[in-house]
């Protein structure tokens, strides 16, 4: 089973940047294997969808706005996100990824059927920065818990 | 006063809106579509090395990195008074031109072609490109993807690695191509081509074969008289990587014609109290409000403002099409901001002539790609034409090359006014009487939709989708209706 996890986010944008930060760390502690591939992106719909042919199963990690506290995680499916939702799913050049995955699978090309959605609870981003707030710093090592053990699922599923 | 909102609601970075107000008898008094700025972004390119820009500034927005790229790396070569080998500039306007054919590809198939091929009153469920391709054939949408796939696979050969090109310093280029990697590019290109010019035969069938659209389009909703501008090359044909800034009137007679240096000598901006995004106008004209003429300082950058202001394309295939559009809709210039969907698909058909052009020039595969900076750097500016309007990178640096101030000006930015106009025109001629009609959202949608905006490179962020919605209120401001509509 072929799985990419996927980092996506502004790295420019203050928390923005979590999801690349958390994958990074994915990168870095996970024990060479093969089957799965770690990426950070800054796409949404169709682009996305694309670096996603070819794979089996998909974990994305991305930072979206939340009155929750701040560094708050949510894990779901890709299904149980509004179609609108305010992830980097969406592009507004082209259309949703859930869109862009039926288009997708409608000429025929090879999309992971499980796509699992990793979100981190941000505040709305207005500034440029290199820099994480602190909540958002202290919820990376748990994402990465997170996914490491959503990954594991997937070695025990084949 | 009835207050009506229509809330784009986008991703976390940020979000616009359009608040419409109506007068006692519900017919349109004013309307404001705002979008929030993001902060800082001039600040946080402060103390970084101008070689950095290029790289820096494509991760403003995942829309248009390539536009970034482009006019950061031009304004580098300014900064260090440096002028690449003329190999290096080929390869970057190659990269370039891939890159147009995938994103006006994009436009019109996913965004702008729904409303024409579905048409504007189909349910929202289906105006999509789902909706497309099920109505033109798969077939159709196999050649969309595979026309991205060749643009993104150009991009990395020249730029050296997806989406976010790196190969681009002061000076040209740190790689050129291949043989190999030659003759496959001019092979994607033949096939550019030819999508395009299929393209158009899909615009020419369904739309103009349709009176009902060719009604839409020639209709007053969406006309708007301003001036345009636009890049063009020596003889006054469109080029979206190097030229000179012309603008024309709303007569089509050429106002001025400027080298990007002197931008700020013939844009200034206007600020209104009620948004943080500037109006840019011509200073030459002056700011006389949101209004169309030949008095009004109003501009709009698009590919309908680039056809308006040039002479004709530089490549055959898109000259005759450039000649069909003038002589269909009755000559130049045309103020139908929904032609300029038309237009886009004859700047694609331009694109890929150009891909092919430049890749069989002789010099492409020089090893001349590089000329080394020996001036002391202290200022410079890039230009291009980004897909949706004209783009400028302005920097300061110190004798280091260090950057010490910037200032951009980016292609929707310009349309801001432009915008403004086309969406309150739209909803004033919808909303009679204070009743709001059903096809008030798309009708408002494909107003701007016409300007392929990119509110995320406006604001310097990543762009959401925009979904709309309405609130309508009440005179003592409480909602009655709310509309949604997620396209």
């Amino acid at each position: 089973m072929k799985t990419l996890v996927v980092g996506l986010g502004n790295p420019i944008l203050g928390d923005d940047g979590v999801g690349w930060k958390v994958a990074e760390k994915i990168g870095q502690q996970l024990p060479h294997d093969q089957s799965i591939t770690v990426d950070c992106l800054s796409l949404g719909g169709i682009s996305l969808m694309e670096h996603l042919i070819g794979y089996d199963r998909t974990i994305l990690i991305d930072a979206f706005a939340s009155d929750e506290d701040l560094g708050s995680i949510h894990v779901m499916t890709l299904n149980d996100l509004p179609n609108y939702s305010a992830f980097h799913t969406s592009s507004a050049h082209d259309t949703s990824l859930q869109n862009a995955i039926e288009m997708g699978r409608s000429l025929g090309a090879h999309l992971p059927e499980d796509i699992m959605v990793v979100g981190i609870a941000t505040q709305r981003i207005y500034d440029f920065s290199e820099e994480l707030s602190p909540p958002v710093v202290a919820a990376i090592p748990q994402a990465v818990r997170i996914v490491l053990d959503l990954l594991k699922q997937n070695v025990m599923a084949r | 006063m009835q207050r009506i909102s229509i809330d784009p609601i986008t991703r976390l970075e940020g979000h616009g809106k359009i608040e419409i107000f109506l007068d006692e008898k519900g017919n349109v008094a004013n309307s404001y579509f705002q979008v929030p700025e993001l902060r800082g972004f001039e600040r946080f390119v402060v103390g970084r090395p101008i070689e950095e820009m290029p790289l820096i500034t494509n991760r403003i927005c995942g829309v248009c990195p390539e536009a970034h790229n482009m006019a950061a790396s031009k304004a580098a070569d300014a900064v260090y008074k440096v002028d690449p080998p003329r190999a290096a500039k080929m390869l970057r306007e190659l990269l370039y031109s891939a890159f147009y054919c995938t994103d006006h590809t994009t436009h019109f198939y996913a965004l702008g072609g729904p409303d024409f091929v579905m048409g504007p009153d189909a349910p929202v469920a289906e105006r999509n490109i789902l909706g497309v391709i099920h109505k033109v054939g798969l077939e159709t949408g196999g050649k969309v993807i595979q026309m991205r796939k060749y643009g993104h696979t150009v991009v990395e050969m020249i730029g050296g690695r997806k989406i976010h090109p790196c190969t681009s310093i002061p000076g040209g280029m740190t790689k050129g191509i291949t043989e190999e990697q030659h003759t496959e590019i001019e092979a994607m290109g033949r096939w550019a081509i030819e999508f395009a010019q299929f393209s158009l035969k899909l615009f020419n069938d369904i739309v103009l074969g349709s009176k009902k659209y060719v009604d839409l389009i020639l209709g007053d909703v969406y006309t708007h008289h301003t001036y345009y501008m636009g890049m063009v090359d020596e003889n006054n044909k469109v080029n979206f990587y190097d030229g000179k800034v012309r603008v024309v009137d709303p007569y089509g007679k050429e106002f001025v014609k400027y080298a990007p240096k002197d931008y700020a000598e013939h844009i200034a901006e206007h600020v209104e109290p009620w948004t943080y995004l500037k109006f840019p106008y011509l200073k030459g004209v002056g700011w006389k409000g949101f209004v169309d003429g030949f008095d009004s300082g109003v501009y709009m950058t698009t590919p309908l403002s680039r056809l308006n202001v040039s002479d004709g394309m530089a490549t055959p295939r898109a000259q005759e099409e450039y000649e069909r559009f003038y002589s269909t809709l009755s000559g130049k210039p045309v103020h139908q901001r929904l032609a300029t969907h038309w237009a886009r698909l004859i700047e694609l058909l331009y694109a890929a002539e150009r891909w092919v052009e430049l890749v069989t020039d002789s010099e492409i595969t020089s090893p001349n790609i590089h000329a080394k900076p020996t001036q002391i750097p202290i200022e410079g500016i890039g230009m291009v034409e980004a897909p949706r309007g004209t783009l400028t990178h302005h920097y300061w640096t110190d004798e280091r090359g260090i950057v010490t101030k910037a200032n951009l000006i980016v292609g929707t930015t310009n349309n801001y006014a432009p915008i403004q106009m086309s969406t309150h025109k739209a909803a004033a001629s919808l909303i009679k009487n204070g009743k709001v009609t059903e096809g008030l959202l798309n009708m408002v949608e494909m107003a701007f939709r016409a300007y392929d905006p990119c509110f995320g490179c406006a604001t310097h962020s990543l762009p959401g989708q925009m979904p709309l919605e309405i609130t309508i209120h009440d005179v003592d401001g409480n909602p009655v209706e709310v509309l949604k509509q997620f396209c």
